[in-house]
């Protein structure tokens, strides 16, 4: 058996190589290689990357642990460098890197910055039953956008589109996908409407409350601080915000989510 | 180089267009042929009858027919790229592609006129057309540092179907092929090079209208136009990442060459060919360029690391500041309540913080090619407000100062529960920190956008500024702690959230009109503690320590 | 048939030979049919040549010259003592004469007049345009020079030809460019010095003019004929007269300027640009105000 193949088969290095292997499939994997073949994705956060980390770790002992003799191979080389004379050098040299490298990451951990406070924000907190809207109550619960029961579908569009490049956007994009000129600047990111976690979920009198009292009316919940989105109540007419309603679900090809498919699931 | 071979060009492209009909007229004539001798296909054997000659006008006409045609016309749809230009294009470029949407009155620049077909970014002469793969290039990624975004979401077959959609827009296309100016390699960086590169900068006048540190700032800035008569901005040459045409040295020297038409950057190539300027200098002016701003765009980090230091800097350019690390937040237009500004002056700043256990130090810095209030930018004042201002009230007329304001919470607060970040709302106001180019900084408050009023926290803000090339540097200095109590006190430790409001006097910029950030914080370090340096010892002495141990337990327990 | 076949593509690569290795042609379409040559340069003949000449008034107070101020180029400024460089965008002299008034003829010619391989010359000097108002001919050498030991950057902005923005950034830089389409007026500026501007018109036979100082222009040599003469202003827009000019005779033409007439005149930079086809192929640009 040549040196290379008694490697391959070592249980020490084999788990050594599933043990890196999955990390670099985690860390890089997921994040750059999918989107890189065209499936959507976006990079593990560090916690979740800890996690996956520990639950290999567990495997790999499991499944070296289950047979006497692997066992034994498997402390194989932890013992050479622990006890075997001809290893002095890399014993001492281990047993001044591994302290080293942890009172630094400790000296890191201490060390560490003011951080910006967490961000704990409900992103589509529950509307209320009822707003004003200049002066004027309106019931969200059950309404459903006036524009598609009257008039001209294509005039709506084309008036909605006016109202969203006028407006919307800078912030939100000319593609609806939350990637204006303006949103580089902007701390949350804007909506982006062509992803289905955004006004798929929602109803349309939902948006329109969105649009209506944007980012100052949002409930504590929805950490009004944290959002740029203004309040167009006084700057568009309820047939604009509508209209530019209509218009956004149109062009990013979503669907408003019906009443009815609201009460099933219990709120947003 | 002269306009007579760009029209050469044209007349050789037409030719060749007649020669590929003729070839079309030839299949049909192949096909003609081949319904007409008995029993045709291709692999019958020789029609007696017919002389070699003849024989081979009938191979060339069936090799020529069974060309596939998309060689022959080009694969682009102009009638599908209309159909993608209605919805996607048309609101800011036109219905008739004058580059006048609904959506062109705020830009600046405006959206490309495909009628007038002057193209900033080619890789063609100056006077030249762009290449349809100048074209799908911009499609693709998009025009930094101005409205036109990249469109992942096109195929590139719908990409190049726009494009023969909008190149239907001038008849300029049908009349002139354009062809790729052919520039040399980059000879490759180094610091020699760009020191050299300095030199050019100063033999070919940069600075005219670039400024001395490159900051759009050169006496001829306050007069530049484009080609439709409305006002542009010398680019910063220390904010590459916002280069039209891309970053990178090899981007900047193809601008050199080509120009950037419709704009008063000119093209060099005559200057080369007359050997007013050599290939070799332009190399060392490109890697000069490339080199006055970072290689890639700042990154953004939430918090301003304010460090405690003995003693604090003296004034703006205390070199002391050169130490302490920077950040950068960008800015954008206020574009929420009217008046509106959609294309500001200010696109960014650069935030610097020091205590002392006492005082706060801030050191905002930030381009501005003006330092406003100056005459010689009212010209330029009234070009912003006719080219941006004209849809909404309020058109300011005197000169304007240079203004900036720093927002933060009106009490601390745990960094949540913040304000409105315009200004605050009613119930819960902003602190600020109003500075003024003129009149230095006063303390205010604010419950909204235009609700700004001076207050006085009793604990004396002071401001010392100053302009230089294209470039403002405000320090701000205020002991931490506010003599009122219903005033922000700068605590240790914990995350201040803070804002930026700034203002372009001399491009017509005030009240609402400006630019803005959103909520960042400043972190005030807390003073050293023992705790830094003990905790990594420990955490040492106790890893050293087991593994030792295990050694030990494990020399025992193999050998024994 | 197959003499056909090879008929259509030696005229298809005839015209190809003739698309890519022609020249001197004034922008005819390239069609492969009609590649028959050139047609024979018009002679005008010497015993029937007539002229159109006349003079430039203008009525009225002209604009005020007002001084450009120089002061960041002093090697421009020292040039003009005293009262300092003016602008020269109203030329009138003091018996009322309209100087710098480009004229031509607009219509009544035919096609095919050979092209001067004389360049006309825009030199650069003391930071400003000479002459201001340059005439020449389809496809003839423009001679651009800079005699400043500074640099100007040339951005020439037509509507009907290609605009092209060239740097010169040294005394005694020369760069020949042409123009390949007639066009009245192409605005030429240097975006370093903002003052600077000149014009050139550019027209497809040798009948063109800028008047004199004292108002005064001349065509010769004008084959008889009936035309239609245009004089145009940067600031005042643009006449027209017929003339007839009959053999051997000198036909009197005249144009009133006033000022009156400069809301009226064509803008030369800052409006859209629509550019039209006509059947024959030709284009015609034209500026229309913004509405906003």
């Amino acid at each position: 058996m040549s040196r290379e193949s008694s490697y391959l088969r070592h249980p020490f290095w084999q788990a050594l190589a599933v043990l890196v292997g999955s990390y670099l499939l985690f860390k890089f994997g997921i994040g750059y290689l999918l989107p890189a073949i065209g499936v959507h994705s976006a990079p593990v956060p560090s916690s979740v990357l800890l996690q996956y980390m520990l639950t290999v770790v567990v495997a790999l002992l499991l499944y070296v642990s289950t047979s006497e003799d692997r066992w034994t191979r498997f402390k194989e080389p932890l013992r050479q460098v622990l006890v075997d004379p001809d290893k002095r050098v890399l014993r001492v040299a281990l047993l001044v890197a591994l302290p080293l490298l942890v009172g630094f990451l400790t000296y890191g951990r201490v060390r560490a910055d003011v951080g910006a406070p967490p961000s704990l924000r409900s992103i589509h907190p529950a509307p209320p039953n009822q707003i004003t809207f200049r002066g004027e109550p309106i019931s969200l619960t059950g309404l459903e956008n006036p524009l598609r029961e009257h008039g001209s579908f294509e005039e709506h569009l084309a008036a909605g589109s006016t109202v969203y490049v006028q407006n919307c956007m800078p912030c939100h994009g000319d593609r609806l996908d939350g990637e204006g000129p303006a949103t580089h600047a902007l701390n949350p990111v804007p909506a982006n409407f062509t992803d289905n976690g955004t006004i798929s979920q929602l109803t349309e009198s939902y948006v329109f409350w969105r649009i209506a009292k944007g980012g100052p009316g949002l409930p504590v919940e929805g950490a009004p601080w944290n959002s740029a989105m203004p309040a167009w109540e006084d700057l568009l007419t309820a047939d604009e915000i509508w209209a530019v309603t209509l218009f956004i679900y149109e062009r990013s090809g979503s669907t408003p989510r019906t009443w009815e498919e609201s009460n099933e699931g219990e709120g947003h | 180089m002269a306009g007579g071979s760009g029209f050469r060009f044209a007349r050789c492209a037409l030719g060749m267009r007649s020669l590929l009909a003729s070839l079309r007229g030839l299949r049909i004539v192949a096909a003609a042929l081949a319904a007409r001798i008995p029993g045709a296909a291709w692999s019958m054997p020789l029609p007696v009858g017919l002389s070699r000659v003849r024989w081979m006008g009938v191979m060339i006409a069936v090799l020529v027919a069974l060309l596939p045609p998309a060689r022959l016309a080009p694969a682009q749809d102009a009638a599908s790229g209309e159909a993608i230009y209605r919805a996607w294009c048309l609101e800011c470029h036109g219905a008739e592609g004058r580059g006048d949407g609904p959506a062109a009155t705020h830009m600046l620049p405006r959206p490309r006129d495909f009628v007038g077909a002057r193209y900033q970014i080619r890789t063609t002469a100056s006077g030249e057309l762009p290449t349809d793969d100048d074209l799908m290039r911009v499609m693709r990624d998009g025009l930094p540092g101005t409205a036109m975004p990249g469109w992942p979401n096109l195929s590139d077959q719908e990409k190049r179907d726009v494009v023969a959609y909008i190149k239907s827009f001038s008849p300029f296309f049908e009349r002139e092929t354009p062809e790729v100016l052919q520039r040399s390699a980059d000879p490759g960086g180094g610091a020699d090079r760009a020191l050299a590169g300095r030199e050019v900068y100063g033999t070919l006048e940069c600075a005219r209208c670039h400024g001395e540190q490159g900051r759009g700032d050169g006496r001829s800035a306050p007069t530049l136009e484009d080609w439709r008569g409305f006002p542009v901005r010398a680019a910063d040459l220390s904010e590459p990442w916002l280069f039209n045409g891309g970053m990178g040295a090899d981007a900047i020297h193809t601008r050199f060459l080509t120009g950037v038409d419709g704009t008063p950057m000119p093209s060099n190539q005559d200057a080369l060919e007359a050997g007013v300027v050599t290939e070799e200098d332009l190399w060392d002016l490109a890697h000069y360029v490339a080199g006055l701003g970072p290689a890639e765009a700042p990154e953004l980090e939430e918090v301003v690391r304010v460090e405690r230091r003995e003693q604090l800097p003296d004034g703006p350019a205390d070199e002391a500041w050169d130490d302490l690390p920077r950040f950068y937040f960008p800015l954008v237009g206020q574009i929420v309540e009217p008046p509106r500004q959609f294309s500001p002056t200010v696109d960014g700043v650069w935030v610097q913080g020091v205590h002392d256990g006492a005082e706060l130090a801030l050191r905002v810095e930030w381009h501005d090619p003006s330092n406003s209030p100056d005459p010689g930018w009212q010209e330029w004042q009234d070009k912003i407000a006719g080219a941006l201002y004209s849809d909404e009230s309020a058109i300011p007329v005197e000169p304007l100062p240079d203004l900036l304001a720093l927002q933060f919470p009106m009490t601390f607060s745990d960094g949540r529960g913040r304000p409105y970040f315009l200004m605050g709302e009613g119930r819960n106001p902003v602190y600020l920190w109003l500075w003024h180019s003129r009149r230095g900084a006063v303390e205010g408050r604010a419950t909204g956008l235009g609700t700004a009023e001076v207050v006085d926290s009793g604990a004396g803000l002071t401001a010392s500024a100053e302009w230089e090339a294209g470039r403002w540097r405000v320090v701000f200095r205020r002991p931490l702690a506010a003599a009122d109590d219903g005033m922000l006190s700068f605590s240790e430790g914990a995350p201040i959230p803070i804002a930026f409001f700034a203002w372009d006097g001399s491009s017509g910029e005030t009240g609402t009109r400006g630019s803005i950030s959103a909520w960042y914080f400043i972190g005030l370090q807390p003073p050293p503690s023992n705790a830094v340096f003990m905790a990594p010892l420990v955490a040492f002495l106790v890893t050293g320590g087991l593994g030792m141990f295990a050694v030990r337990r494990a020399q025992k327990s193999y050998r024994g | 048939m197959l003499q056909k076949t090879r008929l259509l593509a030696t005229v298809a690569a005839a015209g190809l030979v003739w698309a890519c290795g022609g020249g001197g042609d004034a922008g005819g379409d390239g069609d492969a049919g009609d590649a028959g040559g050139e047609t024979a340069a018009p002679v005008v003949d010497p015993a029937t040549a007539g002229a159109i000449s006349g003079l430039i008034a203008f009525e009225g107070e002209a604009p005020a010259a007002e001084r450009i101020d120089m002061a960041e180029e002093p090697e421009c400024d020292d040039a003009y003592p005293g009262d300092g460089a003016l602008t020269q965008h109203a030329l009138v002299s003091s018996d009322g004469m309209l100087g710098n008034v480009f004229v031509y003829v607009k219509e009544g010619l035919g096609a095919g007049f050979p092209t001067p391989s004389q360049p006309a010359v825009l030199d650069q000097e003391n930071c400003r345009y000479h002459p201001h108002i340059v005439g020449l001919q389809v496809d003839q050498p423009l001679l651009i020079r800079n005699s400043d030991p500074i640099l100007h950057n040339i951005n020439t902005q037509p509507s009907i030809n290609r605009g092209f923005n060239i740097s010169q950034p040294q005394a005694g830089m020369e760069t020949t460019r042409d123009f390949g389409m007639a066009e009245v007026m192409i605005p030429v500026k240097c975006d370093v010095h903002g003052w600077m501007s000149a014009f050139v018109g550019v027209v497809d036979h040798p009948y063109f003019a800028v008047s004199r100082g004292d108002g005064a222009f001349s065509l010769p040599n004008l084959p008889p004929g009936d035309y239609v003469v245009e004089a145009w202003h940067e600031l005042f827009g643009t006449q027209t007269a017929n003339v007839t000019v009959g053999e051997g005779a000198t036909a009197e033409v005249s144009f009133t300027f006033n000022a009156g007439m400069a809301r009226n005149a064509v803008v030369p930079l800052g409006d859209p640009l629509i550019i039209k086809h006509a059947e024959d192929g030709s284009l015609t640009a034209v500026r229309e105000p913004a509405d906003d």
